[in-house]
């Protein structure tokens, strides 16, 4: 009993830390995004709030609060306030698994804990998908509750667009669990030690990940609904896609969704395919008891380089069409996604690690 | 040259391209944006904006009341009331003098009209209100607003050519020719 409630005080003070952190990232996001944006596109971006504009998350933030919760009429209610939650959860219920620093056992109080990663299950990366899964049926009902053609449209683009990227991502990932063994995202971490070309993505025995690294960054941005697949939101064409028509909290709930799908899939690619917390040259991470600090340092410079390519492509890529969308997606995607399986199986049965 | 192009759209040369320029951009950042209200744009000198009423250096108005402007603007945006100085029947002025600013063009042809260059335009732009009521000025707002954008006056006529006969100019104050 005394052991069950200090795990359960562990656990849940780590799910606390972790969604913290998340959430404060999510807010400095909305920020940085807006201000790298600007600076690519000569401009200044928010000035006003606090020096520089740092203040702009918590003012915007106060706002979406205090908004009026409008709820349409001939809405399905029920649907209508499930849909942000549907899509806000799972975004946030994939960080369960990832690993951000050194995979060690404590031992507190005659209880095992492993302070770095909330749970170590064998199926993590299925855990992934299927909650990445999850997240589009958010995406639909709530373009369908709305009663508003143009959320539906938006709702029914998102549907497709979700569905056909999702295959990429997963056959993408395919190569790293054939070279790993294991569904794990701690053993798979695990196996990339020791310098940047162990790492998955340039590990060249025995074939270097690249090319399915590509095709999951390209596949996970039009996931998270990010320029230049950001279809279902298109602002120019369907006002705001399935969310035209929330507003207030429940707007800030897609809001803070899309933010928290671009970090769990920064998260993703830095573990999948960039080593995790591994350092890139073996002397840079710290010996013995300090090797958590490098640890989490490599692991938040990698994902904030990967946040950092997501606003860069933002800057560069205008949105491409419907139907160029889908055939990049089923058309060449997928087939260098498949002959990349069959190389990596191929290579791997032949120069077994 | 085919096998270039075909390299080049294997590895996305065109984009990353882009994303080379975009970076340039990101690394040297030279904003050209004004932050409005408190950084404003030098206007040109001959720029148009707000109408005000203007005075001579005693403190007296110069318009005469000759609806000359009214006559000229090409949107009605003046009503002019005339009426005699009290006392001093050779001499008009503007009893009442209104500007409905909410269709004013600003083409400063009422200026041009007026023979006593008794209005200006001001360079003031930041009119907006929350009440379009609030744009229908009378004339003590045009002489405020005449003050504060003119601050240096003219002498009155009489003063600046002694010499010479004015239109509206009464007799009592001219001085006496010098022989």
């Amino acid at each position: 009993m005394f052991d069950t409630s200090i795990k359960l005080a562990l656990t849940l003070s780590q799910i606390g830390a972790v969604m913290g952190v998340v959430l404060l990232t999510v807010a400095v996001l909305t920020l940085l995004e807006r201000k790298v944006l600007s600076w690519m596109q000569d401009r200044m971006g928010p000035m006003e709030v606090g020096p520089y504009g740092v203040l702009q998350p918590v003012a915007d933030g106060l706002k979406l609060f205090f908004k009026e919760d409008i709820i349409p009429a001939g809405a399905n209610k029920i649907m209508f306030s499930l849909a942000p939650i549907l899509v806000l959860v799972p975004a946030l219920i994939g960080f369960a698994v990832i690993p951000f620093g050194p995979n060690w056992t404590i031992d507190v109080m005659g209880v095992e804990f492993k302070p770095f990663v909330i749970s170590d299950i064998n199926i993590g990366v299925l855990y992934i998908l299927a909650f990445a899964s999850i997240g589009a049926y958010g995406v639909i009902l709530g373009g369908w509750a709305s009663n508003s053609k143009y959320s539906l449209l938006g709702g029914l683009r998102s549907a497709a667009q979700l569905i056909s990227y999702e295959l990429n991502v997963g056959l993408a990932i395919v190569g790293v669990l054939l070279l790993a063994g294991s569904l794990s995202l701690v053993e798979i971490t695990e196996a990339q030690a020791g310098g940047f070309w162990n790492w998955f993505a340039f590990d060249p025995v025995p074939f270097p990940q690249f090319i399915a690294f590509v095709i999951f960054l390209i596949a996970s941005v039009a996931e998270t609904n990010r320029l230049p697949f950001d279809l279902p939101e298109a602002e120019s064409e369907l006002v705001a896609g399935f969310f035209t028509e929330y507003s207030g909290m429940r707007f800030a709930f897609f809001f803070m969704a899309e933010y928290a799908n671009m970090i769990l899939v920064s998260c993703m690619s830095t573990v999948l395919f960039f080593g995790g917390w591994h350092a890139p040259l073996p002397f840079l991470q710290a010996p013995g008891m300090f090797a958590w600090v490098t640890g989490i340092f490599w692991f938040t410079a990698k994902v904030y380089f990967f946040l950092f390519l997501f606003f860069w492509i933002r800057a560069t890529l205008p949105r491409l069409r419907y139907d160029q969308l889908m055939r990049f997606g089923w058309k060449v995607l997928l087939p260098i996604a498949l002959g990349n399986i069959v190389v990596t199986s191929v290579l791997a049965y032949i120069f077994p690690n | 040259m085919k096998l270039k192009k075909w390299i080049q759209s294997l590895i996305f040369y065109e984009i990353l391209l882009g994303m080379k320029e975009t970076l340039k951009h990101f690394l040297k950042y030279r904003p050209i944006t004004l932050e409005y209200p408190h950084v404003k744009k030098p206007l040109p000198e001959n720029y148009r904006g707000m109408l005000g009423l203007l005075r001579y250096d005693d403190d007296t108005e110069k318009c005469v009341g000759c609806d000359l402007c009214e006559a000229a603007c090409p949107s009605r945006v003046i009503r002019v009331v005339s009426a005699e100085v009290p006392g001093e029947p050779t001499k008009r002025f503007a009893k009442e003098y209104y500007m409905d600013m909410t269709r004013c063009l600003f083409c400063g042809l009422c200026v041009k009209a007026c023979p006593v260059d008794a209005l200006g335009m001001s360079q003031e732009f930041e009119w907006a209100v929350y009440d379009k009521r609030n744009l229908q000025l009378n004339k003590e707002q045009l002489l405020a607003i005449g003050d504060r954008a003119f601050p240096e006056r003219e002498k009155r006529l009489e003063f600046q050519h002694p010499n010479v006969a004015y239109f509206n100019v009464s007799f009592k104050d001219i001085p006496e020719k010098e022989f």
